[in-house]
């Protein structure tokens, strides 16, 4: 190839990369500067580790952390939720008694996809690729209906009846939101991302291959 | 004898003292925290979790007839390996990877509290 071509194709290549990622960058920028602008770190925690040592520190906390939203939400759900923000947990944020009856700031488009571009960009290393495939996992149903009971504390569709305990974050629809990396990770090492939470470690009471099976069957339900 | 009595009181003292991330929960803050979405926040078995399509419902910890039933071991089985270890509904998980088993005595004291029952 003349030095000629390879200038061009050095030219074409950048100018293509410049295109590609502008946007992206921009609105991950763009997202960061809304989130700050709109103060939603004096509710959720945007930068890790988790810090919370005892349950005083978890119950000062005023909403989920995000500091590994790209690692734990699918890519889409952020931008349309943010727009239309619709109660995920039955109950408020560290309440036992309190409904949740919604209330959360709602975003322009502009601004949800900006922001959803900003949070999908905090990941944690600790969630890696899994090759777990979301579904109607038969042997994740057994652990989750008859093994641990997720149910107890959990909402989800049966046969087009919502059904199930209301302290968890309710699983409605949870194959469009969560990501089946992510909910495996956080049952085999929850630490990581919530050292203090009201939910039990299953770590030692259920093996990798059940917590597997119930990542792929929870991330399967609609 | 005084001079024991006296560190006692020294490291009550500076135990009382430290901050709440210096200590363990106490019964009381882990009851509400764990038990209480299920057994409600009284004990009564009245939590958020004992909706109607639920198949069992939360034990009353405040019942000293249902509580009278169960030996300390009983209780302190149930919360550590939650409905399946003790023949009871699954419904109930188990608490003994999370929490320690100074934490589960206490709290088979804080439901002997709220049911004021001693148990078989």
């Amino acid at each position: 190839m003349s030095s000629a071509k390879t200038v061009s194709v050095l030219f074409l290549t950048v100018a293509l990369s410049l295109i590609c990622s502008g946007p992206a960058n921009a609105g991950v920028a763009d997202g960061r500067r809304v989130f700050e602008a709109k103060k939603c770190g004096s509710c959720h925690q945007s930068v890790g580790p988790a810090a919370e040592k005892t349950i005083k520190d978890q119950l000062a906390k005023k909403g989920p952390e995000l500091w590994y939203a790209g690692s734990k939400f699918r890519p889409g759900f952020l931008e349309g939720w943010l727009a239309n923000p619709k109660p995920i947990r039955p109950l408020q944020y560290n309440s036992v008694t309190k409904k949740n009856d919604g209330g959360h700031a709602r975003l322009n488009t502009a601004e949800a996809t900006d922001v959803a571009a900003y949070l999908m960009s905090l990941t944690s290393n600790e969630v890696r690729p899994s090759n777990i495939q979301p579904g109607d996992n038969p042997r994740g149903k057994r652990v989750f209906i008859t093994k641990v009971a997720c149910y107890g504390c959990h909402e989800l569709n049966s046969r087009g009846k919502v059904v199930g305990g209301l302290s968890g974050p309710s699983l409605v629809g949870a194959s469009r939101r969560l990501n089946v990396d992510w909910v495996f990770a956080y049952l085999t090492n929850p630490q990581v991302f919530k050292p203090v939470k009201d939910m039990p470690n299953y770590v030692g009471i259920i093996d990798k291959k059940e917590m597997a099976d119930l990542a792929a069957y929870v991330t399967g339900l609609e | 004898m005084k001079r024991y009595v006296m560190y006692i009181a020294v490291l009550a003292a500076v135990l009382a003292a430290l901050p709440a991330e210096g200590r363990a929960a106490t019964a009381e803050e882990n009851y509400q925290f764990y038990c209480a979405q299920c057994h409600g926040t009284g004990g009564r078995g009245d939590g958020p979790n004992a909706v109607e399509s639920q198949p069992v419902s939360p034990r009353d910890h405040t019942s000293a007839v249902a509580m009278n039933k169960l030996t300390d071991e009983d209780i302190i089985n149930a919360i550590e390996g939650g409905g399946a270890a003790t023949s009871k509904s699954v419904l109930m998980p188990p608490f003994g990877k999370t929490l320690t088993k100074a934490e589960v005595v206490e709290l088979k004291d804080y439901l002997r509290k709220l049911c004021k029952c001693k148990g078989k």
